[in-house]
């Protein structure tokens, strides 16, 4: 188990107090976006293609304390844009973690290693690190040589330092389940809290549009991944979604439950859906007609989605809001989820390819691109 | 393992699953003719989807360059509005859609282009030619 308990505890009290006070809709991850500016520009991403002027605005720290306060949530998770890019994001954090919200700074790690020393160690402080993959797959995916090593380097001098660290990846159409399965091996022994990770989202402003999952090929392709585990492996996520992923689990979305604000305000209706902005997360709730996303809804942009932003929300809600789903997470955080089939699954596995690229010489590249 | 799971060969995973790609549409220079409110509301729906900037020319003669990224829309036009960023200016700003005479997709569509495929027919060239630590870099803030 990977999450301490001190946060499953304040999450689970979190859940519990809503559910008793009948709250029916409510955030569980604010995903605050202080900045659009990147210091990467990878083919998988949809969030940072706008205007200079757009990229050079940013949110102040006043602004991020108020939509945190505003909302409740009790975890807040800081993308971007790459966050350590923004001039006040020490003061951010910090501001964040005296209000005891658990927070997850994700970051590619390019300027980690040398702004380590202005943060502060803090049960309340993780670093979540961009790394998609093993060296060749990660500098691919993120569309540069050395991005990996640099990474690395960040990781493992956080981990020096004791801060909490985890790997966040993103996994698109061509991904190699058994690269991946070495690059898990590869991650837990760089001293990591655990791994986080999601299928991609089909942005429609992302540079590479051939390459998203339908949802019967991420169930195929997690299926392969997370089964038949190693006991080493940590995953810093509610076991019922990573359930969800491998297909053993039916979850409808929760849009409401990592609602993510930025310079234009709170977006509508997700992190990942872009169709307008509220002022306020109570605006958000009450002018959005809810009913039209997720899988249900028949809504195509949600068709083939199985995002953590929209689906973790709703198995940590499961998780901790009953007997049941409390049992299976329990179960979930001990099994190894043996699996016959899913070691066929592993020798079928063929990479995709692009075409061989100079710097690889055998096998053919794969892509886990972000 | 669920049936769902199971049921597929990966043959059969292949041909059904793979996520439709967007057609990107090509706006970029698009001045739109706004004969009727139809014309001008989707055109303001184009703009709200659009990764560059607009520029607006109201009524009064005024030129607005600016980055649409909210609306509201009525049953009037008066009671509609969109949102922007101007390139001058930090704060947000609205106008009416009644107010607003001509749309012009003036600024470079930010979303537009670098195709994956681009990127890896540009890294083999230059890697061909002997360059090291390729990558590719976020546009310039200018």
């Amino acid at each position: 188990m990977a999450i301490p308990i001190s946060q499953m505890a304040t999450v689970a009290s979190y859940v519990l107090k809503k559910r008793l006070t009948g709250t029916k809709r409510y955030p569980l991850v604010l995903m605050l976006e202080p900045l659009f500016r990147c210091s990467l520009a990878c083919a998988g991403c949809g969030k940072v293609q706008y205007p200079p002027h757009i990229l050079k605005k940013q949110l102040t720290p006043e602004e991020c304390f108020a939509a945190v306060d505003e909302c409740g949530a009790p975890m807040v998770s800081i993308p971007g844009g790459e966050p350590l890019l923004h001039p006040q994001i020490v003061e951010i954090v910090n501001g964040l973690v005296a209000r005891k919200k658990y927070v997850y700074l994700c970051t590619n790690a390019l300027e980690l290693k040398k702004r380590l020393p202005e943060f502060t160690p803090s049960k309340y402080l993780t670093f979540s690190v961009h790394l998609d993959g093993q060296r060749e797959h990660h500098d691919f995916s993120v569309c540069r040589e050395g991005g990996y090593d640099i990474a690395v380097a960040g990781i493992q001098e956080a981990v020096q330092r004791g801060f909490r660290v985890t790997t966040n990846a993103t996994f698109f159409d061509g991904t190699d389940p058994n690269s991946v399965r070495a690059f898990f091996d590869e991650v837990m022994s760089m001293g990591v809290e655990g791994i986080v990770l999601s299928p991609g989202y089909s942005y429609d402003k992302a540079p590479d549009q051939n390459r998203f999952l339908g949802r019967a090929r991420v169930r195929r392709l997690f299926r392969g991944i997370l089964s038949n585990r190693k006991p080493t492996w940590k995953f810093n996520m509610s076991p019922l979604f990573l359930e969800f992923l491998m297909g053993d689990r039916n979850y409808e979305c929760t849009p409401w439950g990592m609602p993510a604000y930025n310079i234009f305000g709170w977006q509508k209706p997700c992190y990942l859906l872009q169709e307008g902005y509220a002022e306020s997360y109570k605006e958000l709730l009450a002018t959005t007609n809810w009913s039209e996303y997720g899988v249900a809804s028949g809504n195509p942009k949600c068709a083939n989605c199985m995002v953590s932003c929209g689906y973790e929300t709703t198995a940590v809600i499961d998780g901790f809001g009953s007997v049941k789903g409390f049992l299976a997470m329990v179960r979930g955080n001990f099994s190894k989820y043996r699996d016959p089939h899913a070691l066929k699954l592993l020798s079928e596995s063929q990479p995709a390819q692009h075409g061989k690229l100079v710097q690889i010489d055998s096998p053919v590249l794969e892509e886990t691109r972000a | 393992m669920t049936a769902e799971v199971q049921k597929y060969t990966l043959a059969q995973v292949e041909a059904l699953e793979l996520a439709p790609a967007t057609e990107h549409e090509n706006l970029e220079g698009w001045v739109p003719a706004l004969a009727s409110e139809d014309e001008l509301r989707l055109a303001l729906e184009k703009a709200l989807d659009y990764r560059g900037d607009v520029t607006l020319t109201l009524k009064s003669g005024e030129r607005i360059e600016a980055f649409i990224f909210n609306r509201q829309t009525g049953a009037t036009l008066a009671d509609s509005w969109v949102a922007y960023f101007t390139p001058k200016a930090d704060d947000k700003r609205k106008v009416s859609y009644a107010e607003i005479a001509r749309i012009e997709f003036t600024g470079k569509d930010r979303a537009a282009g670098k195709h994956w495929e681009d990127w890896v027919k540009k890294y083999n060239e230059r890697k061909a030619a002997g360059e090291t630590n390729i990558a590719l870099a976020p546009d310039a803030l200018e």
